[in-house]
């Protein structure tokens, strides 16, 4: 039969100029799906998560970790970092699924698929501005219907994300979505997350816009925010090469034992013998004490004479912590500080600490012993400097957020300049912006840096 | 040269019309020839000869006058005189006018009558040095043909060919491969590093081919149509031949022994370590820092010292101090010597109505890289039968299998590591037995020891495996069987139109294979991929040739369906394996990886050709095609290619006794090509699965339903010029082509939401001239000369882009956070090379030094220009001298340029002599400054603008500033000139052999690629062996395979 269709196919080639009619699916792809569930999209996006925060060069941002081998990467070299991934992954997913026209009702409200993809929008994309400053927003995403999206500016996300967490707080229906490999479906867990990352966005505009970010942190309190360690945005990976920790991967599996704890760090914790240095890393192989490694050192570098990453950090199915109970204390600490809201500074203060001690050793006790120790104890003359370094200490890993709090705040007010260079104040954006989206990476470099797109330039919010 | 011979008494009868017959014969050896043209004279009455060359031809007068014209021999006209019998003998033509070509589509041409340049290479030249890819034996041999290998190590890896510069933005533009009609599989299933599987056409055997002819884009190729963009190489296989009365059997046995060559200067000063400070356990023993895989560390001067096998219980010096000195061999103490063993047999016949040739080939290299080998084995069959005068089946049924474990090249790979990360005084012997007879592995990258006891209890290796381990337990086997061939049936309606029809099938089933093994750096793993596809191709065909008196057709008519199906299954462990030594992907940890694929394409055509010539002078060609396409939108598939040509032979009518022949040329053609499937639809991709939850994302390649074939249109004109009785030749040709709409994968700002998509876009003009000249400058009966000359200058402009985008990045390699792109910008030519550069002053042009003077350097948007040469060519002679001969084939290249990750890395690690060399204070430069050492710089300072002439710390300099930034300084013009081969031959004399049952005995030593004559470029890289695996494109090098020279001996033997 099929000789005879093909010598048919060969006359009707020969006869009919044409034969152009295929049958429909010999183009169709059987390899891949040709529809996709918004759930299925939105829990793609969210394996993006823990990579907002395990990412060596954020650890450098924040000094947390000091390279023990092959230094570079921490003297804070002139070299951009690409953003594409954020958007070409998480991003588009989100996008997707908030504007599928097929999200299907059975796998939960479509309002409350649309929450979630539109809050986790958000945090991404919060994320990124802080990383580079103006990017690509309200153009993005539009795939061939723009490929050269122009760079918004930082205040205009700002402000249409905290209209976003917002709308998508209220668009909430209380019953549970599926597939949601975050909060297990659980809306009332979204809703909380959505006002606290309003709550945290809306504190890093305290220098360039105090007035707007009391009105917006008071509001975000009000709606609800984290109220335990339970509310936490984790990702837990899982004991599974698929679904595993990025620091498994490099110390286990690639052997890269190139990051050791930095002597700020274990300047800050050892000396008040911190509950969670345990966690955070292993005493130096070679002494059995703790020894920081002294961030940016070149010579004096090795495995064995400083403290490298715990295992508890590196862990296969470690947890990663993005947004937690423990930083909305330190905020609220931080805004009664400032009287934006009443409240006891030194009671928040202790908390903050006591649920970030909670966080990372799945235990509080001896936490009141520590709290009374001197440089930890609550000295309401350095309020915002203690408020700070602590988050410092419990942003460990989410170096960086830390990064972010530190270009905010200035603290830690005792970071290294490797060879008398400068902490970074942003990202460089991606070399191929130059080449890709040419006018608008020149207008928005232009805008922002006057032409240099220099890692040592500042974003908005990052007033001195 | 011309012949007559007339055999038989002419009955004398005047004034009458009669029947005349006769037979036509092969002036050569007498064998009948058919289907020779026999006109009278003035008229359009005619016939052809039968099988036995026979005709017969009623109506005939005595005044008229025979014509009898057939394809390579020389035309022959006879006045009949009344007599009834008329036999001729026909000469063959030795003359360039009569040359016959097999053109698009398998149609045999007077090549006088072509209004295009094709050029053709002989059989001999495919097994002068026993090459096994024949695209590699094209190095060189072509004007207009860049071929681009890979080192012999990879033992049939991937040979690149391009011809007339790159046509398609995405480097994607392959010439189609042809063999006796049948359109066959280049496909490559490397990737740019690791095991380099090679092209697909390998599976050619090159004893089999008679001739190969290269149709040079579309002009040639239009008769392709969607296909034939992108040039076409023609190969026509070895056939027996009819009447021939006894059966021929010819033996070929070559043996060849392969060296390593060409290896990078390292230098032997300071071995590992991180600097020239001793490490010491606590016991006071000074020991060599494994854990750093670089040469930065103190000084080989032979200090006992703890060496890394010191600290293995199991080692007969166990705890021994040894002394700490140079290996400067240790790279080359690791290769062996190779050898390749090939013996082939063939036997050729034929009889009235039957030709056969059955040729078997095997194959058997063992590489230089220990445990590396390829079998392979052809077996070829190609028979016709005529069934009766009219009707005739003849067939082409190829199968070749390979059997290979390869080698693997690449930066994270293999040897590829070896000066780009290692310790200069690591003692190669010392590695080589790498396990102890308790099972436990030797590697020289492990953790440092113990700072409590000194011991080492860990033998995981680090960074780096042991490479005599990775060569025995991380082996890559890959194997593939694959049929090709076709069957043709035709019939011959009239004596001047035949009608055919053939099946023709390409199809093959790749299995690789890969295992990593526990106890090495990497996780234990295995991998399995079985690849299969089949190309079917369902043809019809008319042809129709004749004469009237000066007039001549030649027309061709038919549809053609191809049908292809490809489909695979991969499988990857995932998260180890659960026992040591069971490779299976039920071995997987966690859940494997599982790919199945289906692809399925359909193109159906008709085409047409017509040829017209007057008086052997004038010609005019046009042809068109019409392709319809399953990958392309179902409303907007069926696409016109049409093609017109015409040649003037202009050198009978100057009568200029020197000039024996010349021909000017002229064609425009328009050829294409489409896209695979399934990149016009919405689709998502498969994501991984967490617990319960399935995920699926949005691909990161954006698919476009408005996509439409490319097109190439072409503009040719040559010159084809004879002297001295064809002893000197010149061919010239000027060219253009516009590559319109190309279909391309353009990178967009991820913003977008995608990394790329596919578009037409773009018009990529190639215009340039090539020029052969072959010549015989001495012919005498013991000596002869004969030298051919072809070189090619292409000049390549990216004339647009899409709109709004005016810079098409077609590839990046990142390092150490580092990035190079391979872009291509609008209004300059194909393939800039982008990244890093020094930054210089404006006015004088020196290097800016910052604050630690240390050079700056700019971001990685800096433009160093094109990767492609400027000029290609290549150079053969032929030497007889009585019994001997001796044929030497060059290939060069100027210009172009590569960017070498190998070099960079070399002075990176410290191996490179730069890092170890002496400053003109006269002490080394890793001595400390303050002491007179460090590396001298020489700039202007950016901060004050004042010269600056200082000495900086060679570490600091070589491996934080060049070595990882400025790849400025890693770029390297690509000119070379490389002899390729060398035969030397004899052949045995008749008068020797009458006593033996031989036919002929030809002897020869033969060298494959034995110097590299000139380069451009550093010791220690190979400009013509960049290919790169799978890259389309070759512009960077990282841890090429080392060059192998191969000497060997070859005898043939025919019975």
């Amino acid at each position: 039969m099929k000789t005879i269709q093909y010598i048919t196919a060969v006359l009707c080639s020969l006869v009919f100029v044409g034969c152009s009619d295929f049958s429909d699916s010999i183009n169709t792809d059987p390899n891949k799906p040709g529809v996709a569930s918004g759930t299925q999209l939105i829990a793609n996006a969210a394996l993006f998560l823990p990579d907002l925060s395990s990412s060596p060069r954020g650890e450098f941002m924040a000094q947390y970790l000091a390279e023990t081998q092959y230094v570079g990467a921490s003297l804070y070299p002139q070299e951009s970092t690409s953003f594409y991934y954020w958007y070409e992954e998480p991003l588009m997913n989100l996008q997707a699924a908030i504007e599928s026209d097929d999200l299907d009702a059975s796998e939960g409200p479509i309002a409350n698929q649309l929450a979630m993809a539109r809050i986790l929008k958000a945090y991404f994309f919060w994320n990124v501005t802080d990383r580079w400053g103006d990017v690509p927003y309200s153009k993005a995403l539009q795939g061939a219907d723009n490929f050269t999206a122009a760079y918004d500016t930082q205040e205009s996300i700002y402000n249409d994300l905290f209209n976003e967490l917002k709308e998508a707080v209220e668009m909430i229906e209380p019953e549970k979505v599926d597939n949601d490999i975050i909060y297990g479906g659980d809306m009332s867990q979204w809703q909380k997350l959505a006002n606290t990352i309003r709550l945290l966005m809306a504190l890093r505009l305290s220098e360039v816009a105090p007035a707007r970010a009391m009105e917006e942190f008071k509001a975000a309190h009000a709606d609800g925010v984290f109220a335990s360690n339970g509310d936490n945005l984790v990702f837990h990976h899982l004991a599974d090469a698929n679904n595993q920790n990025y620091w498994y991967n490099e110390v286990v599996n690639r052997n890269r034992e190139w990051w050791a704890l930095t002597e700020t760090l274990v300047a800050e914790m050892k000396p008040a013998d911190d509950p969670r240095l345990p966690v955070y890393g292993d005493p130096a192989r070679a002494s059995g004490e703790y020894t920081g490694l002294k961030f940016g050192e070149e010579e004096d570098i090795s495995t064995e004479k400083y403290s490298l990453m715990g295992p508890a950090i590196y862990a296969q199915d470690a947890s990663i912590y993005l947004v937690t109970y423990a930083q909305v204390l330190f905020a609220l600490a931080e805004a009664a500080e400032r009287g934006w809201i009443s409240g006891d500074i030194e009671a928040l203060y202790n908390q903050a600490i006591e649920a970030s001690i909670a966080q990372w050793t799945g235990s509080t006790q001896g936490v009141g012993e520590f709290l009374a120790k001197p440089g930890i104890a609550f000295e309401p003359a350095n309020a915002l400097k203690m408020i700070a370094t602590q988050r410092w200490v419990h942003l460990y890993m989410f170096g960086y957020e830390a990064w972010a709090e530190w270009r905010r705040t200035g603290y830690p007010d005792n970071l290294v300049e490797p060879n008398g260079v400068a902490v970074p104040g942003r990202l460089s954006y991606p070399d191929n912006e130059a080449f890709n989206n040419t006018e608008n990476y020149e207008e928005a470099v232009q805008r922002q840096f006057g032409g240099d797109d220099s890692i040592h330039e500042k974003v908005w919010w990052d007033v001195d | 040269m011309l012949l007559l011979l007339l055999f038989g008494a002419g009955i004398v009868a005047y004034g009458q019309e009669k029947t005349v017959s006769g037979r036509v014969v092969s002036e050569d050896d007498g064998t009948a020839i058919m289907g020779v043209n026999v006109l009278v004279k003035g008229t359009t009455r005619g016939t052809i000869t039968g099988e036995e060359g026979e005709y017969t031809m009623a109506g005939v007068g005595p005044e008229d006058i025979l014509v009898f014209r057939y394809l390579g021999y020389e035309p022959l006209e006879i006045r009949v005189g009344g007599r009834s019998t008329v036999n001729v003998s026909l000469s063959p033509s030795t003359q360039a006018l009569d040359e016959v070509v097999v053109t698009a589509l398998g149609i045999s041409r007077e090549k006088k009558s072509l209004g295009y340049a094709t050029q053709e290479v002989g059989g001999e030249n495919f097994t002068m040095t026993n090459e096994q890819n024949v695209v590699g034996s094209l190095a060189g041999r072509v004007a207009g043909v860049q071929v681009t290998g890979a080192s012999g190590a990879s033992m049939g890896g991937t040979q690149k060919i391009k011809i007339r510069g790159v046509n398609s933005l995405g480097g994607e533009d392959e010439p189609l491969i042809v063999v006796d009609g049948t359109p066959i599989s280049n496909a490559n299933f490397s990737n740019s590093a690791a095991a380099d599987y090679g092209n697909l056409s390998q599976d050619i055997n090159p004893a089999d081919i008679e001739s190969v002819n290269v149709l040079k884009g579309p002009a040639a190729s239009a008769l392709y149509g969607i296909r034939g963009q992108y040039g076409v190489i023609m190969i026509t296989t070895k056939k027996g031949k009819k009447g021939q009365k006894d059966v021929r059997v010819e033996l070929n046995s070559s043996f060849a022994i392969e060296k390593t060559g060409n290896f990078m200067p390292l230098q032997n000063i300071y071995g590992g370590g991180s600097n020239q400070a001793w490490k010491t356990l606590p016991n006071g023993q000074k020991y060599v820092d494994m854990n750093v895989d670089e040469s930065w560390g103190p000084k080989m001067d032979g200090t006992p010292v703890r060496q890394v096998f010191s600290f293995y219980p199991q080692d007969e010096e166990y705890g021994q101090l040894t002394p700490f000195v140079p290996h400067p061999d240790n790279i080359k103490d690791f290769y062996e010597t190779g050898f390749n063993f090939n013996n082939s047999v063939t036997i050729t016949g034929g009889n009235e109505n039957t030709t056969y040739r059955l040729s078997f080939n095997d194959t058997r290299i063992e590489g230089v890289e220990p445990n590396t080998y390829l079998k392979r084995n052809n077996l070829g069959l190609s028979a016709s039968l005529d069934i009766t005068d009219k009707l005739k089946v003849s067939t082409n049924i190829n199968y070749a299998r390979n059997d290979g474990r390869r080698p693997r090249q690449g930066s994270e790979f293999g040897t590829g590591y070896f000066v780009q990360w290692f310790q200069r005084n690591v003692d190669m012997k010392r590695m080589k037995d790498y396990r102890y007879d308790d099972g436990t592995f030797l590697h020289w990258n492990l953790r440092q020891p113990d700072a409590g006891t000194g011991e080492i209890t860990d033998f995981d290796p680090l960074y780096w495996d042991n490479p005599y381990f990775d060569a025995y337990e991380n082996t890559n086997n890959d194997r593939r069987d694959r049929f090709f061939g076709d069957v043709k049936l035709s019939y011959k309606v009239l004596p001047e139109l035949e009608i055919s029809g053939a099946i023709r099938s390409d199809m093959f089933t790749q299995n690789i294979e890969t295992r990593t093994a526990f106890g090495g750096n990497n996780l234990p793993a295995y991998t399995i991929g079985k690849y299969q596809n089949t190309e079917m191709n369902y043809e019809l065909i008319a042809q129709y040739n004749n004469r009237w008196d000066d007039f001549s057709l030649n027309g061709t008519l038919g549809g053609n369906v191809y049908y292809r199906r490809y489909s695979y299954l991969y499988q990857q462990t995932v998260g180890g394996l659960s026992a040591p030594g069971y490779y299976n992907i039920e071995a997987s940890v966690d859940r494997p990886v599982n790919e199945s694929y289906l692809l399925r394409k359909q193109i159906r055509s008709m085409f047409g050709m017509v040829s017209l010539g007057y008086k052997d002078t004038y010609y005019i060609e046009a042809s068109i095609r019409n392709d319809n396409s399953s990958a392309l939108p179902k409303d907007n598939n069926s696409y016109w290619y049409p093609s017109v040509s015409g040649s003037f032979v202009f050198g009978e009518l100057l009568d200029w006794q020197p000039l024996s022949f010349g021909k000017l040329r002229l064609s425009y053609a328009k050829a294409g090509s489409d896209l695979n499937p399934y990149q016009i639809g919405k689709v998502f991709d498969v994501g991984t699965v967490y617990g319960e939850a399935n995920t699926l994302n949005v691909p990161n390649e954006l698919n476009n339903p408005n996509i439409k074939p490319s097109f190439a249109h072409s503009y040719e004109a040559g010159l084809d010029l004879r002297f001295f009785n064809n002893r000197l030749g010149l061919d010239f040709t000027y060219y253009q082509q516009k590559n319109k709409d190309q279909i391309i994968k353009l990178d967009i700002s991820g913003a977008s939401g995608y990394t790329s998509t596919v578009i037409n876009a773009g018009l990529i003009e190639n215009k340039g001239f090539e020029v052969a000249l072959n010549a015989r400058p001495v012919q005498t009966e013991n000596f002869t000369w004969e030298t051919n000359f072809n070189i090619n200058r292409n000049r390549s402009e990216v004339v647009e882009l899409a709109p709004g985008i005016d810079v098409y990045n077609y590839g990046s390699t990142t390092y150490s956070g580092v990035t190079s792109y391979l872009n291509s910008y609008e209004g300059k030519p194909y393939g800039s090379l982008v990244g890093q550069a020094y930054q210089r002053d404006p006015d004088t042009g020196k290097v800016l030094l910052g604050e630690d003077n240390m050079p700056l350097y700019t971001d990685a948007t800096h433009d160093f220009g094109t990767v492609l040469p400027d000029f290609t060519g290549g150079f053969q002679n032929n030497f007889r001298i009585g019994r001997f001969s001796i044929a030497a084939m060059i290939d060069f290249q100027g210009g172009g340029q590569f960017f070498s990750r190998s070099k960079m890395l070399a002075a990176k690690t410290g191996q490179d002599p730069v890092t170890a060399a002496m400053n003109d204070r006269g002490n080394n430069v890793r001595d400390p400054v303050e002491d007179g050492g460090g590396v001298k710089v020489t700039g202007i300072s950016a901060q004050t603008g004042e010269e600056v002439s200082t000495y900086v710390d060679a570490k600091s300099y070589y491996r934080n500033t060049l070595g990882t930034r400025v790849y400025e300084e890693w770029l390297y013009d690509a000119s070379y000139i490389k002899l390729r081969e060398v035969r030397l031959g004899y052949s045995f004399s008749d008068k020797l052999l009458e006593k033996l049952p031989f036919k002929s005995v030809n002897i020869s030593l033969i060298a494959r690629n034995p110097a590299m004559i000139w380069q451009e470029a550093p010791k220690g890289l190979d400009p013509s062996e960049i290919s790169a695996g799978s890259e389309a494109v070759s512009w960077y090098e990282s841890g090429q395979l080392i060059s192998v020279r191969s000497y060997g001996i070859n005898l043939n033997v025919t019975f």
